[in-house]
């Protein structure tokens, strides 16, 4: 009952208990209580009492009992458990009191995981950031890895588009590699994971990662330099995620009920022009274009092509396409959990399911899923661990143009949304889709013709879905040998399957119309096992603690796709593969075996805890590289110097403005094993047919020397905490030198190779920057608490020297026409690339651009005969500004990043705002370029601003009908190349407890309501969508470019969590 | 004491069994390493039995067949840079940039053209060089057959990129740049760099590829199939009259044509090889694409056929992003109303389709390469200009009264050399349109691409000293080749 009144009156942070006592001793006054978890009320054993100010102390027996003899009161304890929240605790008077702690995953003097085994986060040496699931608790995510952002410093994350389930770019200390993949390894419990999209379609994005329930996750710790994640050897140039699945603790049964509710909108859709506009503006083109081409009175050429359509009462049509493609998503998530335990053994069970629609018209993602987390204590020497879990999950989506190698699809939704007339129709007077004879979008009484679709026919005629069954268990046993002594071993399975269905209808609108409509189903088997043994030595020789450890792993990847494609539908009732189809060819078919074979070791010694050195090396096998050069070596060196253990620190002033000063530095080298091919050593012939009859040819040029991809990294770093260890801080500068690099050796196309490229070893860059990460408690009063944390980290990218004589590589967007980005020597990589621009002309509203030799060619796009397009400034014709005339434009990767977030607690409501931002970057907006296309295209409202008299200055050239060249629709110009930082408040949530007194009779523990707002605003003067949007998702050399592609939305949640 | 001993014993078991696994594990890892693909072959055993070898003779065919070269679109940007065609959709992955002949060094047409040319080029020479270390596979009849068959296939590749990559020949006899010439397989790393032959050189290597290649093709095959889908005799001979006719060099197109049309006049036929002669011009392009009018065709089927933007029937007919240019050769009076050439041609809206590929999804229609047509064409101008009217009035009425037999030339259209030639390069626009013929045949004279347009869309002129006269080098080579 009294228990009961002080929870509805202090709140679960805070819980103490004040009884006044007849017997009071003056000399010895004994304090007594118990120490409990907040949530489950389980007793936490061996927390550790402090007298604040005083000697004394003791320790929490197995039922979370603690006793303890004072001189007077009041007495300050303070209490702290690992895996709990530091506490002070006032005591005022001699009666039993309960302490309730709080859950923490983030603290300084916690654990690291550290690969293969955890390291006490005080004698750790590297560089690695823990990120809690506590941080994205109903976030409206469907893979951990988006939620990410901000987090953690070092760690760059930005969400490419607003498709559900697209795998967000993850820069680790920058660009890592070149040609390799930038995404870091990704080890949940032990076992390292498929990565990647695993969708076979470039409408639906399907990231595996997502098979991972974020509910079920307990911590994801971040692996940043060489000397924490050189025991990954190759695997870990790009840096590590650890996941960590909860577990149970031993106690009373722990129930959890989890529900949220989430509703997503479109935000910052670029202002189109209405009907009457969007016609004024494009016959105002269209007469430019006749009168600049001589023909002003040739009869024979229009003056105007684009007219008015009405609706059924007559009035002037306006249609609104945005109406059409983009939605309110609703999203709901259920999770289920039930963990406890005894001593010997603890469990953690839970069920999911998650239905989530996205702001796009019909966008879905839904996951279904189990895990079982066991252990179990068999005897003194032998202890067994296994987690098993079972994923559903599914996507589904339209084309919307935003994922990669889809930019310039004529399906692309975001952008048929953008560019599609407003003066005609969606349907036509009976209800139909208003498409034309091709099936292509109906032009109403415009004269134009479109190659574009309908978008709502399209979404009618068509279905792309990509769905995982996945399941991911492991069963490990650690045997203790000798008491220093102790052998684990792990095998573990990650087998996932995904059916890839595309479906295209007959009739007529589809885009599959011409091929009487196709279904594609193509089934995917990616199985990877490892088998993982590793002998751990751990001893303390007085004050000299020694620990090390050695292992050997073999993990071998299996991925078998095929597929087949129909066509030909002998009926438009058909929708299914299985139907009935005229035609049938295979698809996407796709075999490959890879294996990594690695031995490594790792020792660690302190002195004292005041000296440390941690000692890794790792030899890896990669069965993708050339025969000869399959083995490297790898490892990496680190040491530490707790500075404020040493006593004349201890007896110095500044001991009592700073308490801990940790002194840490490392190298080690890494390498890269992800090649995109896994024979890429070998030159390799392809079969096909000519005809009817076999046809062989080479399908891939391979080099027999290619070997291992390595980074070196140097770091060094400062751990401090001050006033009071109220503030944690840590500043780490970093230089990692990448050598070796694996290119796709860019080969002159006339040399004839499969792809133009060849798998080589040339190439080097580095990436050097600081890091600095704040973590303060600024206010921790028994009602109110306010804490704080900060990160910021500065990169610099440079490549240093490339293949063939430092020859740039010139990266394209979907097609080879599309040329954006460059990796040069002395820049960073993938720059953006593109014709220089120099405004418009005010004497005649024609575009400016520079040259190769600097200087200023203008456009027309409309010339009389004789004329050329292209003119110097005083009139004479001019070359072309073709590809040779391009420039960098500008570095399109942030060179700072970072978040800030605020988290308050008053009584029983708490608040959390966390914010990211990033910059330094450019972005190529070529959806300006769409927006401000002459061709039949809508155009934003910006075009309002067009050239149109002598001597006006303006940034939008004279309008010329089908003028793609001016606005940088055709190519990539500097003019949409903008600044792309930004301020986001990436979440602000509002969370109420409900006082426990209330509950506990109805067998609840605790009742939570929360709400929340995720993109809740963004500053920045990006002029398009959103600055983080990319169309070229992970790929290392196109970043920075936005072409045609959805931003993200904003989300609003509303949860409810129960606990048992 | 007793603890302690089954502790012990428990100990020695786990231990040796643990150590058991460690060993065993240990033992197998490395060999784990040799993987091996299941779905490619090996350099090493790319030539090791006859089939292999036949199938990258096919090979090479087949990245002829790449889309952006004779698998359609090749033809496609040649016929539209002419003035017959009126764009639609302003589509720059439909060729509309060669339509108005507004194409960049980095436009799709350029970068993909030069890159298939020079694919099928490479593959050619990697047959070539791996014939030469082949010993007892094939017979060494099939040997010089197969190098054969590969020296054609380069030779048509270099002559398709010489004609619109350089300045034609006739400005000033090959002496300008050309292109790299690959003459050797190119696999490695090495090798970027190599600069441009000229045009003359290019000729040259051509010439000498397609003599090499008449010596050693065999006459015919077994089939009709195999007649039209694979290189022999007359098709080297044919490829020559046509190279020749580029050249300007009259006499020796005289001189290959009468190889294979040895009459003076009609019926022409072949005599010798496949028996090549004209056949029912609907049927050649409708129901069989195998009769002996077809020298050399792109084979399509159900397995290996194009689809979409990457079909020239889907971009003609299915999607009707081009029509016929009402002032361009469709209004010409050569082209009466009765000739069944214009059963190529559809009307929808006023406007007149073009639909000599006019088969639906399956795209199956074969690909023309060489048509006996062409070759009598080429004849018939060829004999005008060494001053034979009578001959090359006999052949260009062969060819006409083919498909209109009530047509009769007015005598002011062969009287003369000059008006002879008009007739028949009017009469090269009717029977080869939409085979990618056109641009060609104006470059060669240096003449200029005349304006076109509708109210909507227009292309402007392009002057033979205009940079656009010709396709410019595309982007990825300069990048790449520092020779250039």
């Amino acid at each position: 009952m009294s228990t009961a009144f002080l929870v509805r009156r202090f709140g679960i942070l805070f819980l103490f208990a004040v009884f006044s006592t007849l017997c009071v001793s003056a000399q010895q006054i004994e304090v007594k209580g118990a120490i409990l978890d907040e949530g489950s009320r389980v007793p936490i054993i061996g927390a550790t009492l402090k007298l604040k100010g005083q000697q004394g102390g003791t320790v929490t027996d197995v039922k979370g009992n603690f006793s303890l003899k004072v001189r007077k009161l009041p007495v300050t304890l303070l209490v702290s458990a690992i895996g709990y929240k530091y506490q002070e605790i006032d005591v005022y008077e001699a009666e039993p009191t309960i302490i309730y702690l709080a859950e923490d995953y983030n603290k300084l003097n916690e654990v690291v995981v550290v690969g293969y085994t955890t390291q006490k986060k005080q004698d750790f040496t590297g560089s690695a950031s823990r990120i809690s699931s506590e941080e994205f608790k109903n976030a409206p995510i469907q893979s951990f890895d988006q939620a990410l952002s901000g987090k953690a410093s070092g760690v760059n994350i930005s969400i490419p588009n607003g498709v559900l389930n697209n795998a967000p770019v993850i820069r680790i200390r920058g660009v890592n590699s070149i040609s390799l993949s930038s995404y870091p390894l990704v080890v949940v419990d032990g076992i390292p994971i498929n990565t990647g999209d695993v969708s076979s379609s470039t409408s639906v994005a399907n990231n595996p990662l997502a098979d991972i329930n974020p509910a079920d996750i307990e911590s994801i710790d971040v692996l940043k330099d060489a000397a924490s994640t050189s025991i990954y050897g190759s695997r870990a140039a790009a840096g590590v995620l650890l996941i960590t699945t909860k577990k149970g603790k031993a106690g009373k049964t722990k129930v959890n009920y989890d529900f949220s509710i989430g509703f997503t909108n479109a935000v910052r859709l670029p202002k189109l022009l209405n009907s009457q506009h969007y016609m004024d503006i494009k016959n105002e083109s269209v007469l430019n274009s006749k009168n600049l081409t001589g023909n002003a009175n040739n009869t024979s050429v229009a003056s105007q092509l684009f007219f008015p359509s009405s609706n059924a009462d007559g009035s002037d049509l306006n249609t609104n396409w945005y109406d059409y493609v983009y939605r309110t998503g609703v999203s709901q998530n259920h999770g289920l959990s039930v963990s406890g335990g005894n001593k010997t053994t603890s469990y953690y069970l839970s069920a999911n399911y998650s239905d989530q629609k996205g702001f796009l018209v019909g966008n879905d993602f839904k996951r279904k899923g189990v895990r079982f987390n066991l252990e179990h204590e068999v005897n003194s020497w032998l202890k067994l661990k296994g987690n098993l879990s079972y994923t559903n999950s599914f996507n589904e989506a339209q084309n919307s143009g935003s994922l990669k190698n889809s930019t310039f699809l004529l399906i692309g939704a975001a952008r048929l949304a953008l560019i599609l007339p407003p003066n005609v129709a969606a349907y036509n007077a009976d209800g139909s889709y208003n498409v034309t004879a091709a099936g292509k979008m109906g032009n109403g009484n415009n004269k134009v013709v479109s190659s574009f679709y309908n978008p709502l026919a399209l979404f009618d005629y068509s279905r792309y879905t990509s769905e995982n069954d996945r399941i991911i268990g492991s069963l490990g046993a650690t045997i203790k040998l000798h008491k220093d002594l102790e052998l684990s071993t792990t095998y573990s399975i990650d087998r996932l399957k995904t059916e890839n269905i595309s479906f295209l209808s007959s009739a007529l609108g589809s885009s599959a119309y011409s091929s009487a409509g196709s279904a594609t189903n193509v089934s995917a088997l990616r199985d990877n096992w490892d088998w993982s043994s590793i002998l751990n030595y751990k001893r303390d020789f007085g004050s000299h603690h020694l620990s090390a450890l050695a292992g050997y792993e073999v993990q071998k990847f299996y991925n078998s796709i095929w597929g087949a494609t129909a066509t030909n539908a002998t009926d438009v009732f058909f929708e299914n593969y299985q139907g009935g189809w005229g035609l049938v060819s295979s698809s996407n078919n796709y075999l490959s075996e890879k294996v990594y074979v690695s031995y490594f070791s790792r020792l660690n010694y302190d002195f004292n805890s005041r000296y440390l050195l941690t000692i890794n090396v790792r030899r890896d096998g990669n069965s993708a590289l050339a025969a000869g050069k399959k083995f490297g070596n790898f490892g990496g060196v680190s040491g530490g110097w707790n500075l404020s253990e040493e006593d004349f620190y201890k007896s110095s002033p500044i001991s009592r403005l700073i308490s801990t000063v940790k002194l840490r530095s490392s190298w080690g080298k890494v390498g890269n094993g992800n090649l995109p091919s896994d024979y890429g050593s070998l030159n390799l012939y392809n079969s096909s047919l000519y005809g009817n009859v076999a046809s062989w040819s080479i399908g891939q040029a391979g080099n027999t020397d290619l070997a291992w991809e390595t980074s070196e990294q140097t770091n060094f770093g400062v751990d401090f905490e001050f006033w009071k260890k109220r503030v944690q801080a840590e500043v780490t500068y970093f230089n990692n030198n990448i050598n070796g690099l694996i290119l796709e050796s860019p080969q002159s196309p006339s040399k004839g190779i499969p792809g133009n490229t060849i798998l080589a070893n040339v190439g080097s860059m580095y990436n050097r920057g600081i890091e600095i990460g704040l973590n303060a408690k600024l206010i921790s009063k028994k009602n109110f608490t306010w804490t704080a944390s900060f990160n910021y980290t500065h990169v610099k990218n440079e490549v240093t020297a490339l293949a063939g004589g430092n020859a740039d590589i010139i990266s394209y967007t979907h097609t080879s026409a599309e040329t954006d980005n460059i990796t040069r020597v002395g820049y960073p990589v993938g720059s953006l690339y593109g014709a220089k621009t120099a405004g418009v002309n005010p004497e005649n509203g024609r575009r400016i651009f520079i040259n190769a030799k600097g200087e200023k060619v203008q456009y027309s796009a409309a010339v009389a005969a004789g004329e050329s397009n292209w003119t110097y400034l005083d009139g004479t014709k001019a070359p072309a500004i073709s590809t040779s005339d391009y420039q960098i434009i500008g570095n399109a990767t942030p060179t700072w990043y970072g978040g800030f977030g605020n988290n308050f607690r008053y009584k029983n409501f708490d608040l959390s705002l966390n914010f990211t931002y990033s910059g330094g970057n450019l972005v190529m907006n070529g959806t300006r370029g769409t927006l401000l296309d002459q061709r039949f295209y809508n155009n934003s409202t910006e075009i309002l601003n067009r050239w149109t008299t002598v001597g006006q200055v303006t940034t939008i050239p004279r309008l010329v009908y089908n003028d793609q060249i001016s606005n940088g629709s055709s190519f990539p110009i500097s003019e949409n190349a903008e600044n792309a930082d930004f301020l986001r408040l990436q979440t602000i949530a509002l969370g109420y407890t409900l006082p426990g007194s209330l509950l506990k009779r109805q067998g609840i523990s605790s009742i939570r309501l929360s709400a929340q707002v995720n993109n809740a605003f963004l500053l920045t003067n990006y002029s398009g969508t959103d600055p983080e949007s990319s169309v070229n998702g992970n790929s290392n050399t196109t970043p920075g470019i936005e072409k045609n592609s959805v931003g993200q939305g904003r989300t609003f949640t509303f949860g409810l969590n129960v606990g048992f | 004491m007793k603890s302690i001993n089954k502790y012990y014993k428990n100990f020695r078991i786990s231990q040796l069994l643990i150590a058991g696994l460690l060993v065993v594990g240990l033992g197998s890892c490395d060999n784990l390493l040799d993987t091996v693909p299941q779905t490619s072959i090996s350099a090493e055993n790319a030539f090791d039995t006859p089939a292999r070898i036949l199938g990258q003779v096919n090979g090479i065919y087949k990245s002829l067949k790449k889309a952006d070269l004779y698998g359609g679109r090749y033809l496609l940007f040649q016929d539209v840079r002419g003035e017959e065609f009126i764009n639609v959709t302003a589509n720059s992955y439909t060729a509309y940039n060669s339509w108005n002949n507004s194409y960049a060094s980095g436009s799709s047409d350029v970068v993909n053209l030069w890159s298939a040319a020079y694919t099928t080029i490479n593959n050619a020479n990697i047959l070539i060089d791996g014939l030469a270390n082949v010993n007892g596979v094939i017979p060494d009849s099939v040997k010089t057959q197969y190098v054969a068959e590969a020296k054609f296939l380069r030779a048509l590749s270099y002559f398709s990129l010489v004609t619109v990559f350089a300045r034609p020949y006739n400005q000033d006899g090959g002496a300008s740049a050309g292109l790299p010439l690959r003459l050797q397989a190119e696999t490695s790393l090495a090798n970027n760099d190599l600069a441009r032959s000229s045009v003359a050189k290019v000729y040259d290597q051509i010439i000498s590829d397609l003599n090499d290649a008449e010596a050693g093709l065999p006459k015919s095959y077994s089939t009709s199939l195999l007649n039209t889908t694979r290189a022999h005799k007359n098709a080297a001979i044919a490829l020559k009259t046509r190279v020749y006719l580029n050249k300007g060099d009259y006499s020796s197109v005289v001189a290959e044509a009468q190889k294979i049309v040895p009459q003076i006049v009609a019926p022409f036929a072949a005599t010798t090889g496949v028996k090549h002669k004209l056949q029912d011009i609907v049927t050649i392009f409708s129901s069989d694409y195998t009769t002996t009018e077809s020298i050399l065709s792109m084979p399509m089927s159900t397995n290996d056929s194009y689809t979409g933007q990457s079909s020239i029937a889907y971009i003609y007919n299915d999607n009707s992003e081009y029509y016929l240019n009402p002032t361009g050769i469709f209004g010409e009076a050569q082209w009466g109303s009765t000739d069944s050439r214009r059963q190529f041609l559809r009307l929808v809206s006023g406007k007149y389709y073009f639909k000599k590929y006019a088969k639906p999804s399956p795209y199956l229609d074969y690909i023309p390469v060489i048509r006996y047509a062409e070759v009598l064409l080429n004849y018939a101008e060829a004999a005008a200009q060494v001053g034979n009217l009578t001959l090359a009035a006999s052949l260009i009425k062969a060819v006409h009264a083919r498909s209109d037999q009530s047509f009769s030339f007015a005598n002011s259209a062969l009287d003369t050399q000059a008006a002879l030639l008009n007739t028949i390069l009017k009469e090269r626009r009717i029977e080869l349109l939409g085979e990618g013929f056109r641009s060609n045949d104006l470059l060669r004279y240096l003449q200029p691409i005349p304006a076109k347009g509708s109210s909507s869309l227009q292309a402007p002129a392009v002057q033979p000293t205009d940079e656009n006269y010709i396709f410019p080098l595309p982007s990825t080579e300069v990048s790449t080749n520092k020779l250039l």
